[in-house]
């Protein structure tokens, strides 16, 4: 299959949440989206989604949740600068029946082909003032983002205070077509090969 | 020119004496290079672990260079600061490290260190708190006057990075 532009090349990611330790939880689900820069276009799959509620097995050791939740992306873009991110947030229940941010967490979308898994670390903002902390302790709403993307972005980062707690585990499975024929190389193997640019720019 | 793409994470910290890390981070790089898109510096987070003696910053890194020339290849500085209950910040190390020079996933581990005073100024530092700094922290990344620096050993910062190498074989150089 031949794309019309010759400057774009394609990313195609399967992979899997696999699952998560949460040693102080019961019942944990997971909402993923990916962030990514604005010459990244998705073609297919889905940009984001939400897991089922695990609850912990009875016999597997404490803090093993599994979710075996699929990820199946493809994106096209011109320029590796936005590379997707992919941001979890993990959201428990509490004694009500709320539901509370247990986590965020983000990864970049490993940047070479083949096979990785990653760890997650999770952490959840904490209260930056003691009036904060007694509100929401008073009123059992922990502090959580409005918006789960900020995780995913370097500014004004240093702003925020968190608690680490728990991972989540991710399977990624990468393919990209065309990057080598941009001169882009992804592992060092792959520079000892001629890229097809060259070929191109010594015939002309 | 000959492009690199920096993806990756500035993934935490471990080995400090005290929780409730933050990090100041940038990448320095030699006059041929620049940067086309992305942030060079930042500030992380400040974590408190619950469990782990290790600080989660997950900070992301998405810089993309152009260079002319090999001379002065990016690096990574650090400075890790401890901020305590009152809000007081404190250094808790310098490092660098550079930015490995071969394309694909690495995982680094920067090694950092703190200047150590005078037994007086440890002394009062014990008591008081505050870090001693150094006056110019380029000597973070420069092997120059850094005889006569007394130091001690901290923990470490952990990156994760994916490099991409753009026409790098095109301009014939080899990595």
């Amino acid at each position: 299959m031949a794309t019309g532009d010759s400057s774009v090349f394609l990313l195609m990611l399967a992979g899997q949440i696999e699952g998560a330790e949460f040693p102080e939880f019961d019942e944990i689900f997971c909402k993923y989206s990916f962030v990514y820069g604005q010459d990244w276009v998705i073609t297919s799959g889905l940009e984001e989604g939400i897991t089922q509620i695990a609850r912990r097995g009875a016999a597997a050791e404490r803090g093993g949740f599994t979710w075996n939740f699929p990820l199946d992306v493809t994106w096209k873009s011109t320029n590796p600068h936005g590379w997707p991110q992919l941001v979890l947030s993990a959201y428990g229940r509490d004694a009500l029946g709320r539901d509370v941010a247990r986590g965020y967490g983000v990864c970049h979308v490993p940047p070479a082909p083949g096979r990785h898994r990653r760890r997650v670390a999770m952490f959840v903002p904490e209260s930056t003032s003691k009036l904060q902390k007694l509100t929401s302790w008073l009123l059992g709403r922990r502090p959580e983002y409005v918006d789960p993307c900020v995780v995913a972005h370097g500014e004004g980062r240093e702003v925020t205070r968190v608690r680490s707690q728990g991972h989540v585990a991710v399977a990624f499975d990468i393919v990209a077509k065309d990057l080598k024929k941009l001169g882009y190389d992804t592992s060092a193997q792959g520079l000892a090969l001629p890229s097809e640019t060259v070929t191109v720019a010594a015939s002309t | 020119m000959a492009e690199l793409h920096i993806l990756g994470q500035i993934v935490g910290a471990s080995g400090f004496p005290d929780h409730s890390l933050f990090c100041k981070w940038g990448i320095h790089a030699g006059g041929a290079w620049k940067v086309l898109a992305g942030l060079r510096e930042g500030q992380t987070q400040v974590d408190n672990p619950q469990n782990e003696d290790f600080a989660v910053w997950a900070h992301p890194v998405d810089v993309h260079f152009a260079t002319k020339g090999l001379q002065g290849w990016p690096k990574f500085h650090f400075q890790v600061w401890h901020q305590d209950t009152f809000g007081r910040n404190e250094l808790y190390g310098y490092g660098f490290c550079h930015v490995p020079t071969s394309p694909g996933i690495h995982e680094l581990e920067c090694a950092t260190w703190r200047p150590v005073g005078s037994l007086r100024e440890q002394i009062s530092q014990y008591f008081l708190g505050g870090g001693l700094q150094l006056r110019n922290p380029d000597l973070v990344y420069s092997g120059v006057d850094r005889y006569k620096l007394h130091t001690q050993a901290m923990g470490k910062v952990q990156l994760h990075l994916g490099l991409v190498f753009r026409n790098f074989d095109k301009y014939g150089m080899e990595c």
